[in-house]
Formats: C-alpha cells, structure tokens, sequence
C-alpha cells in the first residue's frame, strides 16, 4: 500500500502517466472488497459471463429444487398434514448436488485468478490480500447459502400456504436455516481452500468431491458399523471426521430427526455444533493464510 | 494400431506428476485403510458391504474420472492439446495412448485396491474379493473410457462424469431400479456377480452387462479419437 503523501490530493494508485487526472470521489478498500463480493456472488451463478458458464449452476439449482416442488406438491395433492421429508432432513439428501455445486464453482471463484495471473491486478489495488480472500470466501458462502436456502424457502412456503401449524413449520424451518448456514460456512471453507491451492479445474473440483463424499462414505460406513455392533460412541466420534456427518450429529441433536446414529449423549450434541465452528474458522485461516502467501511472493 | 510411447511417458507424468499422483493414490489408500481399521476393530467379514459401498461405488468411479480427466484434460483446458495434436501421430493413436494409461492407472488403483480390502475384511473368502475386482476391473474399464470421451468432447467433462456416477447411478438408480440398464457400476456388479454368487446381482443378465460395458468402451474410444480428430479451439470462458 502506498504512502499517503500529506501535501499533495491523492493520485492514481498504480503509475501516474500525466493524462487528465480523476478527480471523482475516491471510495475506500471496503467498497473494493464489497464490490469484489457482489461481482463474485454473480458470478458464481454464471451472472456476468459468457451463456455457457450459466448452464451448470442453474441446472443444478433447478434439479436441487426440484424435490422441494414434488414434496409440496405431494402434500397438497394427498392432503398430507406434515411436509413428507423434514427442512432439516433436505440438506443431507441433497448432498450430491450440493457438493458438486460447491466443488464446481470455487474454481470459478478461487482458481481461476491465480491460475491467470489476474491476482496481481486486484492486489496492486489498495486491497490487502486478506479483504481479497475475504470476498471471494463470502461470495462463495452467499452462492452456497442461496442454493441451500431456496428449497427450504419453497417447502416453508409451501407448507404455510397449505395452512399446516404455522409456529411449528417457522420453528422447523428456522432450525434448518441455522443448520444450513453451518453446513454452507465448511463447505465453502473446503471448496476454496482446495480450489486455492490446486489450480487445475477438474482436479480441484475431484479433490473437493474426495473431502466431501468420499469422507461421508467412510464415515457413514463405519457409523453403519459401529451401531451394528452396539459401539454406538464409535460411531458418533468418527461423525466428527466429515462435514456431512457433523450436520446429521447437530440435526440429530436439535431436531426429531434421525439418521444412521440414535440420539447421543447432551455432551456429544454439543460437540457436533463447536466441532462444525472450529472446522470452518479453521478453514477460513488457512485461506487467508494461502493468499498471505500468495501476496508475499 | 499401435501406442506412442511419447505420448504414454507425457500422460504419465501428467497424471502422476507433483500433487496429482498423490491425491490418486489417497482413494484407494482411504479405502484400504478403512478396511484395515474394520477388520482389526471387528470379526472377520463384518462390515463387508463397505468394498460395494465405498471402494466400488465411490472410489472406482472417482480414480476413473480423475485418470481420464487427467490424461487429457489440462491440455483440452489450456489448449496445449494442439501442438500435440499437430504431431504426424494418427489422432486414434494418441487418444488410445492416452487411455491406455488411464486404464492402467484405474486398474491399478481403483480395482486392484478392491481386491486388497476384500480379502483384508474376509480372509478365507479369496472368490468374493476376487469378484469384485473382476467386476471393478470392467466397470473400471469402462468408466475410464467414458470419461476420457466427455473430457474429449467437453470443459465440463469432470462435472458431466460426477453427475454421471453420483447423480445418474448413484441417486437416481437407488430410487429408479431400471437404470441398471444405463449404469456401468450395475454391469460391473452383474459381473462381479458372475464370478462369485457372494455378491448380489442387479439383474441384468451377464450377456447383457458384458456385452453393454464392451459397446459403451469401444465407442467411447473411437468417440473421443474422432473429437481429436475434428477438435475445435475455443477460449476460456
């Protein structure tokens, strides 16, 4: 960051050629970063770009909507007094979509600047490398909370419109809300760190489906394990071991649902909640701790 | 026809060079881990379903894609494929060439790590691990040549391949049971069957799987010779 001269007005910040100078209103690092994050947030839906890059995120939003729109159209048609698949539930079985969208458009955030050089343009702004990770973390986090919250929004709605008790589906629905943003804060703290370091598109995006599913699996294989031969703590211990099974710990814990595992002990419930908190302010380190790195050079 | 052993070493190193071998060589490594962990924690065979379940489903699918993104798809992203395929080397060839070690890389790591957790989970069943190997080397086979056709045909050829294995077989053939007919990881279980009557077969007769896995191979391959053939630049998007 330059020097501020304290005699002379503020001039350009990257070389002063002599042309006719700018002497608009001169808007701070805060308004670079937030204008980072909406370009970014845009992007990540293939906004701003070229038709092609609009395919994906949409077909994906759309087929991870679907369900939403046969639930509730499920329920009115049966008269069904209950959503048949719980807000909370909705995150967990849509986890393939979910993955690949997270794992599809960090690169398009993350990578695609290192890769092409175009970092050093944005940093030779007066923009610290942090506010730069910073933006490009909360854009990914937006899009991710976005493709999250759109079918909840949908069941909610749909489940109020078709007068089920209002104060259960608003608690249910909020509960989710708060579970989803958890959920989106380590997904995007996996998807940018790993589109961060490996630069090569598919790779990173295979890398991030390995974190995210194939570590569901294993943990999900050993829970199946574990509850077969009475070792339910097992179980809930390797529930730590992977973002999606550190959501079905926490929605176990705070709502009627359940999956592989039982209700555990209070101690475990709260555990699940921390260990989802420490994971993404971890993650979100290591990123600025990358891009740290990455400006020094 | 024949393989160019040039065009072999490069996609070698393309796909085992710096980071990449490594994070290839992790999933089968998880998988065999797992199955370490299970048998020394439980009885032998307990917990078998997790070779089907994670080594089959996931892991294979995954070695396949990345093997065959890896072979070609940096050069198709940065379009450093045309100085390769400006080389007087028939398209064909380097399009086998280049699954060739693709192929070599999902048996290697993808089936062969089949037949290790089989046999660490349960000994004394050496046919049951056996046939899951068979059938992921076949499955394996296919998906390799698959994969390398999406990454000849797209940019978004590791997207198409997930949605493929995750969405298509993985989803949707969970709920809809008549897209064993469409799925590569259904024939290779009819294989797998086959071999060894332990493992459960999803009914589509073995002429069927075999012959399907067979059609889809060989047109995948002479599909994406052909994309090399007519291939297009285009710019980043």
């Amino acid at each position: 960051m330059p020097e501020p001269m304290p005699e002379t007005p503020p001039t350009g910040v990257i070389h002063d050629l002599g042309y006719r100078p700018y002497d608009g209103p001169r808007q701070t690092g805060r308004h670079i970063a937030l204008a980072l994050f909406v370009s970014g947030f845009r992007n990540a839906f293939g906004l701003g770009r070229s038709n092609k890059s609009k395919v994906l995120p949409f077909l994906l939003l759309v087929i991870n909507l679907l369900p939403a729109v046969i639930i509730v159209g499920a329920m009115t048609l049966f008269n069904l007094n209950e959503l048949p698949l719980a807000y909370a539930r909705y995150a967990s079985a849509t986890q393939i979509l979910l993955s690949i969208f997270v794992a599809a458009q960090a690169p398009v955030l993350f990578s695609r600047d290192l890769r092409h050089g175009s970092i050093a343009l944005y940093l030779a702004r007066p923009l610290s490398s942090a506010a730069y990770a910073a933006a490009r973390w909360a854009s990914l986090l937006a899009a991710t909370l976005v493709f999250l919250l759109v079918p909840v929004i949908a069941l909610y709605v749909g489940a109020v419109l078709a007068e089920l008790d209002f104060g259960e589906q608003t608690r249910d629905a909020a509960k989710a809300v708060v579970l989803a943003g958890l959920l989106a804060l380590m997904l995007t703290g996996v998807g940018g760190l790993i589109a961060s370091i490996s630069l090569r598109r598919g790779f990173a995006i295979v890398s991030t489906i390995v974190v995210l599913l194939l570590g569901n699996g294993v943990v999900t294989a050993v829970q199946g394990i574990a509850r077969d031969q009475g070792e339910l703590r097992v179980g809930e211990v390797a529930g730590l071991f992977s973002p999606y099974s550190l959501l079905r710990g926490a929605t176990t814990a705070w709502t009627d649902e359940e999956f592989v595992l039982p209700r555990g002990s209070g101690a475990m419930s709260a555990t699940y909640f921390v260990v989802m908190v420490l994971v993404a302010i971890v993650l979100f380190a290591l990123l600025l701790l990358r891009y740290r790195r990455i400006a020094g050079r | 026809m024949t393989l160019n052993a040039t065009i072999l070493r490069l996609s070698a190193q393309a796909l085992l060079g710096r980071r990449r071998g490594l994070v290839l060589a992790l999933i089968p490594a998880v998988v065999v881990a797992l199955a370490i962990v299970v048998r020394a924690l439980t009885e032998s065979g307990t917990g078998y379903e997790i070779v089907n379940a994670v080594g089959f489903t996931l892991a294979l699918p995954l070695v396949a894609l990345l093997a065959a993104s890896a072979v070609l798809g940096p050069e198709v992203d940065d379009g450093s494929i045309v100085y390769l395929i400006a080389k007087p080397v028939p398209r064909r060839v380097v399009a086998l060439s280049k699954y060739a070690v693709a192929w070599l890389a999902t048996m290697a790591l993808g089936a062969v790590p089949l037949f290790l957790a089989g046999l660490i989970l349960q000994a004394d069943a050496p046919s049951k691990a056996l046939a899951w190997a068979v059938g992921g080397a076949v499955a394996g086979t296919t998906y390799a040549a698959l994969f390398l056709a999406l990454a000849a045909l797209t940019r978004h050829a590791v997207v198409a391949g997930l949605l493929f294995v995750l969405l298509w077989e993985g989803l949707l053939g969970g709920l809809l049971s008549g897209i064993k007919w469409l799925a590569i990881g259904a024939w290779g279980r009819e294989i797998a069957s086959a071999v060894s009557s332990a493992v459960d077969d999803p009914g589509t007769g073995l002429t069927y799987a075999v012959l399907a896995s067979l059609v889809v191979t060989a047109f995948s391959l002479w599909f994406a010779g052909d994309r090399l053939r007519s291939f297009t630049l285009r710019g980043d998007e």
